[in-house]
C-alpha cells in the first residue's frame, strides 16, 4: 500500500514540475535555426508593431526595414527570390495590405545582396487571443528569416469578423463566407449520388434481395474477371440498368451545374502573379568599419565587439546602434531605446572609446551588449563551423542622417559550449 | 410430353456456381458484409487522403492554387491511384463496380472531418479556402466504365481520363466564384488570390506556389487544355499504380497467405 501511495506521488510530482516549468510559447521556430541564418543574412531594424491591443475587425501595423547583407553565407544559395509576410499563428490575422519600398506587394520581390526592403503590412485582427507577431522575409532556398516581435491583444468585438472585397462589377462580398455554402452543397449533393451507388450494390433490398458481399468470393474465385456471371444472377440486367441510371443521374447534375456556373460567373479570370525588383531607397555612405575582433561571454550573456570606425562623410558622426539578425542594441537613453523596436528585442549599448568621429577621422571603438535574447533567439555561434558574426552599424551625422555600415567579425567565446560526447 | 433438352456440362457448372451464389452459410452471415464496408471506411479514406497528399497537397488545399495549368495535371494523377487499387480488389472478389466510388465517399468524409477540425476550429482558416475536391462523380463514372466492359485495361484507357477529367470538371464548378476579378491593392487579382495573401500562411511563403506563371502561343493560349489532355494521360499511369497497388500490395499477399497455411 505504501509503495503504491508512494508512486502516485511521484506521479502527481512529475506532472506539477512538468506543467509548471512550461512556458508561454512565442518563438515561431527561429531558435531551431543556426547562429549564421540570422546573423549573416539580413539585418531587421526600426521595426514597429502598432497599436498592441486592438478588437476584432481592427487594424494592426507592422512597419520595419530589412537589409539584405553581403555577408550572405557561402553555404546558402544566392539571395534572388523573397517573400515578405507577417509571421503569426495561423490566420489569426488577416492580411489587408502591404507594400515594399512603397509598392504594393501582392506577392513575391527580386532580392539582392546590399538590397534594402523598407515594409509596411496592415492586418485585421480576426481571432481573439493574445498572438506573437513577427515581420518575416522568407527567401527562397533559405528559408524564412523572422524578425523582432511584439504580442498583440485581440479582444472579441460585439460584430463578427468581416472581411469586404470589391469585385470588378462593384458588388461587394465578404472574404470569409464567398463561395462556401456553395462548395459545401454541391459537394454533398455529389456524395449522396455516391451513397446511393454504393447503397445499391452493397445493401439488400427490393431492388436486389439476395445482395452480398462477403460470400460472393466462393463464385468470383472460379472466374474470370471478364465473366459478369449474369447468367447465374451474379450481376443482373437490373443492376446495369440502375447503374446506368445513376450515372446518368451524376453526368445531367454536372451538366446542370457546368450551365447554372457559365451563367451565374461568366467572367473568371486566372490566378495572378507577381513579382517586381523594388525600387531601392537612396543610401548615404557615411563610414568603413573594420572589423578587430569580438568576444562573446555566455555566463553573462555579454558581447564585445573591437572595431576601427572611420568617417568618410562631410560632417562628424556618432555610432548609435548596432544591429544583428532580429536583435537592436542602442547608444541613447531609455527613450531611444524604447523607441527602436519591440522591447524584448532592443537592449542598450555601450560605446567605449570615442563614439564620435570627425570627417576623416579613424577611431577604435569597442562596442559592449548584453541581453540573454543573444542566446535564448541563438544568435551567436558557440559551437559552428562558422564562428561569425555580422550586423549593421548605424552612426548618425550632425545634420540628423543616418547611415548602416556592415560589420564583420571573427567571434570567439569565452567558453564553448561543453561537450560529453 | 416433350423431352427435356440436353444439359451441357457448361451449363451445369454455370447452374452450380448461381446455386453456391444463393447458398445460405451458418456462420459467414451478412454481418460480415457490414463489418467489412464499415471498418474500412476510415483505412481506405485515410489511404487515399495520404495519397492526394503526397503528390497533389497544396493543389488541393487552397483555392489560390487550383489553377489552370497545374491543378487538372497533378491532381487527376494523385486521385486515381487508390480508386483503381480498390476497384480491382472489389471486382474481382465480388464482382462489384464500386472501388472508385467507395473510395472517392471514404475520402470525402475523411478530408471534410480533417479539413473542418484540423484547419478550421483548430487553425482558424476559413472553410471557403482550404475546401477539398470531390471525386465521387468520377467514381461513379470510372466505376459504371469497369461495369461496362469487363475489362482493367479498357476502364484504363477510357476510364481514367475521364475520371481525370470530371474531377476538374465536377470541381471547377463550386471554384468558379473564387476566380471572379477583384481590385486589391492596385492589382486585378481573383478572389482566390485575396483569400491566399488575406489568410496568413507564414511558412508558405508566394514563392512555393506553383500555378500557371506564362501563357501559351497555341491553343488559344490556354494551359488548360494542354493540362488537361496531359492530366488525362497521367492519370492512365495512376490507374496501373493502383492496379499495382490492388494486385501485388493487397490480393496476391492474401492469396500467398492462404496457400501455404
Amino acid at each position: 500500500m505504501r509503495t503504491r501511495l508512494w508512486k502516485w506521488f511521484l506521479i502527481f510530482a512529475f506532472a506539477v514540475s512538468a506543467t509548471s516549468y512550461a512556458r508561454s510559447a512565442f518563438a515561431h521556430g527561429e531558435a531551431a535555426d543556426e547562429p549564421f541564418l540570422k546573423n549573416l543574412t539580413v539585418a531587421f531594424y526600426d521595426v514597429h508593431i502598432s497599436p498592441t491591443n486592438i478588437k476584432v475587425g481592427e487594424p494592426v501595423t507592422i512597419t520595419g526595414s530589412v537589409k539584405v547583407l553581403p555577408t550572405w553565407p557561402f553555404t546558402l544559395d544566392p539571395p534572388v527570390t523573397a517573400y515578405v509576410n507577417p509571421v503569426v499563428p495561423g490566420p489569426v490575422f488577416a492580411l489587408r495590405d502591404r507594400t515594399v519600398n512603397g509598392v504594393p506587394a501582392i506577392g513575391s520581390i527580386a532580392i539582392d545582396r546590399n538590397g534594402i526592403y523598407n515594409f509596411k503590412m496592415v492586418m485585421l485582427g480576426r481571432v481573439p487571443g493574445r498572438w506573437h507577431v513577427h515581420p518575416g522575409f522568407a527567401v527562397d532556398g533559405t528559408g524564412t528569416l523572422i524578425g523582432p516581435g511584439q504580442w498583440v491583444d485581440v479582444e472579441p468585438s460585439a460584430t463578427p469578423f468581416k472581411y469586404e472585397i470589391t469585385l470588378l462589377d462593384g458588388k461587394t462580398l465578404d472574404l470569409e463566407h464567398v463561395g462556401g455554402s456553395g462548395v459545401w452543397w454541391w459537394s454533398f449533393a455529389g456524395f449522396l449520388i455516391g451513397v446511393v451507388w454504393m447503397f445499391y450494390w452493397t445493401v439488400p433490398g427490393p431492388w436486389r434481395p439476395d445482395r452480398r458481399t462477403v460470400h460472393n468470393l466462393a463464385v468470383t474465385a472460379q472466374l474470370p474477371t471478364w465473366d459478369q456471371g449474369r447468367d447465374f444472377g451474379l450481376v443482373t440486367e437490373g443492376d446495369h440498368k440502375w447503374s446506368t441510371f445513376i450515372a446518368a443521374v451524376t453526368l445531367a447534375m454536372l451538366v446542370i451545374g457546368w450551365l447554372y456556373m457559365v451563367s451565374q460567373y461568366p467572367l473568371r479570370i486566372k490566378q495572378q502573379t507577381d513579382r517586381f525588383t523594388p525600387p531601392q531607397p537612396e543610401v548615404t555612405e557615411m563610414g568603413q568599419v573594420k572589423a578587430l575582433g569580438s568576444v562573446y561571454n555566455p555566463d553573462t550573456h555579454t558581447l564585445t565587439i573591437n572595431l576601427e570606425v572611420k568617417n568618410t562623410g562631410a560632417n562628424p558622426f556618432t555610432i548609435k546602434q548596432f544591429t544583428m539578425g532580429m536583435m537592436s542594441f542602442v547608444n541613447g537613453d531609455k527613450e531611444a531605446v524604447e523607441k527602436s523596436g519591440p522591447p524584448d528585442f532592443v537592449a542598450p549599448m555601450q560605446v567605449q572609446g570615442n563614439a564620435t568621429v570627425a570627417p576623416g577621422q579613424t577611431e577604435k571603438v569597442t562596442l559592449k551588449m548584453s541581453s540573454e535574447m543573444l542566446d535564448e533567439e541563438r544568435l551567436i555561434p558557440l559551437n559552428d563551423p562558422q564562428e561569425i558574426i555580422a550586423g549593421l552599424l548605424f552612426v548618425q551625422d550632425t545634420s540628423g542622417k543616418t547611415s548602416s555600415i556592415t560589420l564583420r567579425s571573427t567571434l570567439q567565446p569565452t567558453e564553448f559550449a561543453k561537450k560529453y560526447f | 410430353m416433350a423431352a427435356a433438352a440436353p444439359v451441357s456440362l457448361a451449363e451445369q457448372r454455370r447452374a452450380e456456381l448461381g446455386r453456391l451464389l444463393r447458398k445460405k452459410y451458418k456462420y459467414l452471415d451478412r454481418t460480415w458484409d457490414a463489418v467489412f464496408w464499415i471498418t474500412a471506411i476510415f483505412i481506405v479514406g485515410a489511404a487515399a487522403d495520404i495519397t492526394k497528399l503526397l503528390f497533389a497537397g497544396d493543389w488541393d488545399f487552397w483555392t489560390d492554387w487550383k489553377d489552370p495549368e497545374w491543378w487538372p495535371m497533378v491532381t487527376a494523377f494523385a486521385v486515381v491511384i487508390i480508386p483503381s487499387a480498390l476497384q480491382y480488389i472489389q471486382w474481382t472478389a465480388w464482382r462489384f463496380p464500386t472501388g472508385a466510388t467507395y473510395t472517392s465517399v471514404c475520402l470525402f468524409a475523411c478530408t471534410w472531418i480533417g479539413r473542418y477540425f484540423q484547419w478550421h476550429v483548430a487553425e482558424y482558416y476559413p472553410l471557403n479556402f482550404i475546401w477539398p475536391i470531390s471525386t465521387v462523380g468520377a467514381g461513379i463514372f470510372m466505376d459504371w466504365i469497369l461495369l461496362k466492359t469487363g475489362s482493367y485495361i479498357i476502364t484504363s484507357l477510357v476510364g481514367a481520363p475521364i475520371f481525370g477529367i470530371t474531377v476538374w470538371a465536377f470541381n471547377y464548378i463550386p471554384l468558379a466564384p473564387f476566380l471572379q476579378p477583384v481590385q486589391f491593392m492596385n492589382h486585378i487579382v481573383t478572389v482566390a488570390d485575396v483569400q491566399g495573401i488575406a489568410y496568413i500562411r507564414s511558412q508558405t511563403p508566394e514563392y512555393l506556389r506553383h500555378i500557371e506563371r506564362g501563357t501559351l502561343r497555341s491553343f488559344l493560349g490556354e494551359a488548360q487544355y494542354v493540362s488537361l489532355a496531359f492530366g488525362s494521360t497521367l492519370a492512365i499511369a495512376g490507374y496501373w499504380v493502383g492496379q499495382f497497388i490492388g494486385r501485388y500490395l493487397s490480393v496476391w499477399p492474401i492469396g500467398k497467405y492462404i496457400k501455404n497455411y
